[in-house]
């Protein structure tokens, strides 16, 4: 591929060449843009009519997205957002540690699981408070929320993947129990619940209204992709004009937008003044620190390193390709550099597992969790965590 | 009444039926002690060297024994003879502060208001500014009426950690919230009732003072119709459980409200204005309510607009936002909403003049810088993007 640099040179060897090259350029491109309508209409149409023909096929059966996008649907099956939350009878991380206990301050806690079904009790040594575990917030930490008298509460121990162990709910270490209802758990807000549950899973936010009669465990396609449901509905009756919107289409900073509605913006935030360690687990805010962030380039966008429908890829070497895209000698290729900006630098030191110095472990206060910092850097020797 | 002056309650056996005893004389000795930590606080060794230093000048002895005879009165609690001789020893000495002090302290506690203010403004003029002196005189003025004068001298008193006893922050604070609310500042008087509800402070006046501020009624609660109190008291309380963080009870109470008062200006306002910090999707739902009460209501839809822009829906934002700066193009709050919003749908050169509008009037206003650092960002100025960033982050600490 002609790369940024190049073409500039050759365009200004000669004028007469430059002209000659432009009728050329336009000469190509109008057959280019000729044939590349020809494609698409025929593709779209034959696409059009494959999926037509898979709609018409499953009649009878019940249509998904799974009908059309087996691959994505079959993939995102396994990934972490679709696992956001776990109802009580199906969780496999209870299912694996049966019988988890700590002692927090004066009060014991015990989580026991048996028959699927999961139990959460605090004592003070005289009284104890047992309450079944309903909803399970969490792939790999995970905390729980809690019924008792018609309020919920977010349970005060939390599952820490690191340490197989329960330690404080992050968040929850300024809070010091006066009575077992405190120490069972934080009386949750009416918005901090319907974040709680927006967040992890699906239908149980209806307007201003939370309605878990109707909640289904997890994300699922319409959280991200709005308009699904629509399309899903319009397919059936042969219209796919109503698609939802392309995310690979939006730019970096709305892809942080829509990713920060619940990892939290880089807006978000600063209007809430939040400092300290606590926060690096919030990547889109991190990632809008980075001096190479820039809101009209693809290559700095979540999808460009993360597909939400996996797992997160914890290998560092994974990540190089994108790292490079930028930072690679002579490959810039994608997007033209304004006037004035400064070329992107090379590392001196490595071409590989770049996120290994320059994306550093951040652990939170309490040493319970880690997270990657997304605060692309040049991390200096014993610098302190930069807000 | 839970905020009757002080003054009402520390002469033992004022003319009080709402008060007991026992009652009283624990606001007398709050008051006493409220007078020495003022004078502890105020002062201090600086005027007892000033004192001196005059003593030396002005007939020592005969100072000195009025000055003597007057604390004895005041520790006796004989409050007509110690104001005579702390009066006379000013007339001895007028640049005695502390003597101001007490004069205006006991002027005040014998509901004698005008001569309070005026010793007040004697202590005032030599120690200019000095919060205990500030914080009586304010209340003194609120008594006699003069009520912009006591918001300047409270507002200033309580900036300054004249709230600095429990029973004088009670007092303080909540005059300082009815004065705010009749100026219509409905915000800072929110912030201060929010002082009760945390410290699970519950009293009638104050949900009815709570119930005006909320409802944007520029009413003192001694003048709210006597058929009204009841829904201020209502919308007080309301209000009050969800600044206690008690949300599902303060969620009950509004919906109640709401039935009973379907077309009420300003409750679901009220309600809208509590959730945004914490909450701008069910904000939304009650400004909209609003509005649709009250079509007129420019706070309402600039709310409104401002909400729905912090909430990223910058398409619905946009077309309240017009609605409003047409007619208050002064609007910071809407200049950023509808700034913000159309450039993010599109508009960055109207947006960009809006929100630089703004920085002109208020160059570190981090909403605004929000809107700079986003529009840089996405049409790919990364150096001016990475300014604003710093900018906000060092707004945000």
């Amino acid at each position: 591929m002609l790369t940024v640099n190049t073409w500039f040179a050759a365009a200004w060897l000669s004028r007469a060449a430059w002209l000659g090259r432009w009728r050329l350029a336009v000469g190509c491109r109008a057959g280019a843009v000729l044939c590349l309508v020809c494609l698409l209409v025929s593709g779209a149409a034959g696409w059009g009519q494959a999926a037509k023909d898979t709609v018409a096929k499953s009649a009878g059966a019940a249509v998904t997205c799974a009908t059309c996008h087996a691959g994505v649907v079959a993939h995102y099956a396994h990934a972490p957002m679709r696992h956001a939350m776990e109802m009580g009878g199906a969780n496999p991380v209870l299912d694996k540690h049966p019988n988890l206990t700590a002692q927090v301050g004066g009060y014991s806690y015990s989580v026991q699981t048996k028959d699927g079904k999961s139990t959460y009790s605090v004592t003070n040594g005289t009284d104890t408070l047992t309450l079944p575990i309903q909803w399970m917030f969490g792939t790999h930490s995970q905390t729980w929320v809690l019924e008792q008298d018609g309020h919920l509460y977010e349970s005060y121990v939390t599952y820490f993947a690191r340490g197989e162990q329960l330690g404080i709910t992050p968040g929850d270490q300024r809070i010091t129990p006066h009575n077992l209802t405190e120490a069972m758990g934080r009386k949750l807000p009416i918005w901090e619940t319907q974040e709680c549950f927006k967040c992890h899973a699906s239908g149980a936010v209806d307007g201003a209204k939370l309605t878990l009669d109707t909640l289904r465990p997890g994300l699922d396609c319409e959280r991200c992709h709005v308009g699904a449901q629509q399309h899903m509905v319009d397919a059936e009756h042969d219209n796919f004009k109503t698609l939802p919107k392309s995310l690979k289409k939006m730019d970096a900073e709305n892809v942080s937008n829509l990713c920060g509605s619940c990892h939290r913006t880089w807006d978000t935030v600063m209007r809430n003044h939040w400092q300290g360690p606590a926060f690096v687990r919030f990547q889109p805010y991190r990632l809008e620190h980075s001096r190479c962030f820039i809101g009209n380039d693809p290559r700095i966008s979540c999808l460009a390193c993360h597909d939400p429908h996996q797992g997160v890829d914890h290998n560092d070497a994974v990540y190089d390709a994108k790292c490079l895209a930028c930072h690679g000698a002579g490959k810039v290729t994608v997007v033209a550099l304004p006037a004035g900006s400064v070329t992107p630098k090379i590392c001196p030191v490595s071409k590989d597992k770049c996120v290994s110095c320059h994306m550093p472990k951040v652990e939170l206060p309490g040493g319970q969790a880690v997270f990657t910092d997304h605060f692309i850097r040049v991390v200096k020797a014993g610098e302190a965590y930069p807000d | 009444m839970f905020f009757a002056p002080i003054s009402e309650n520390i002469i033992e056996g004022a003319s009080n039926s709402r008060h007991n005893r026992a009652e009283l004389r624990s606001r007398l000795g709050s008051a006493w002690s409220c007078v020495r930590l003022l004078v502890l606080a105020c002062v201090g060794v600086g005027l007892l060297a000033l004192e001196n230093a005059s003593l030396a000048q002005q007939g020592a002895a005969s100072f000195e024994d009025l000055a003597g005879r007057a604390a004895a009165a005041r520790d006796g609690g004989n409050l007509p003879l110690a104001i005579d001789l702390y009066g006379q020893a000013e007339q001895v000495k007028p640049d005695w502060a502390e003597g101001w002090f007490y004069l205006g302290m006991l002027q005040y506690s014998a509901n004698a208001y005008p001569a309070a203010i005026d010793a007040f403004n004697h202590l005032l003029a030599l120690q200019p500014g000095v919060p205990p002196g500030m914080a009586l005189r304010g209340l003194c003025e609120f008594e006699t009426g003069a009520y912009d004068d006591a918001l300047r001298d409270l507002e200033q008193a309580v900036a300054k950690g004249a709230a600095n006893e429990p029973r004088n922050e009670q007092i303080l604070r909540f005059h300082l919230a009815e004065l705010l609310t009749r100026n219509s500042r409905f915000q800072d008087a929110l912030a201060q009732y929010q002082f009760f509800a945390a410290k699970n402070i519950l009293d009638e006046d104050v949900l009815v003072g709570l119930g005006l501020a909320g409802m944007r009624v520029p009413l003192l609660t001694k003048d709210v119709p006597a058929g009204d109190r009841e829904m201020y008291k209502a919308a007080g309380a309301a209000g009050y459980a969800l600044l206690a963080e008690n949300t599902q009870e303060a969620d009950g109470l509004f919906a109640q409200l709401f039935t009973r008062y379907p077309t009420t200006p300003n409750l679901h306002f009220f309600y809208g204005f509590l959730l945004f910090p914490h909450t701008p999707e069910l904000a939304i739902e009650q400004f909209k309510s609003e509005v649709a009460i009250s079509p007129g209501n420019l706070e309402a839809h600039a709310m409104l607009a401002f909400t729905l822009m912090i909430a990223s829906r910058y398409a619905e934002a946009e077309p309240e936002a017009e609605l409003v700066l047409a007619k208050a193009p002064d609007m910071e709050m809407v200049q950023l909403a509808l700034g913000r919003s159309l450039a993010e749908i599109g508009d960055v050169k109207r947006g960009t003049e809006l929100l630089n509008q703004v920085l002109q009037a208020d160059p570190d206003n981090l909403e605004a810088h929000l809107g700079m650092a986003s529009i840089y960002s996405r049409t790919g100025r990364r150096e001016d993007a990475y300014r604003e960033h710093m900018v906000c982050r060092s707004l945000a600490k």
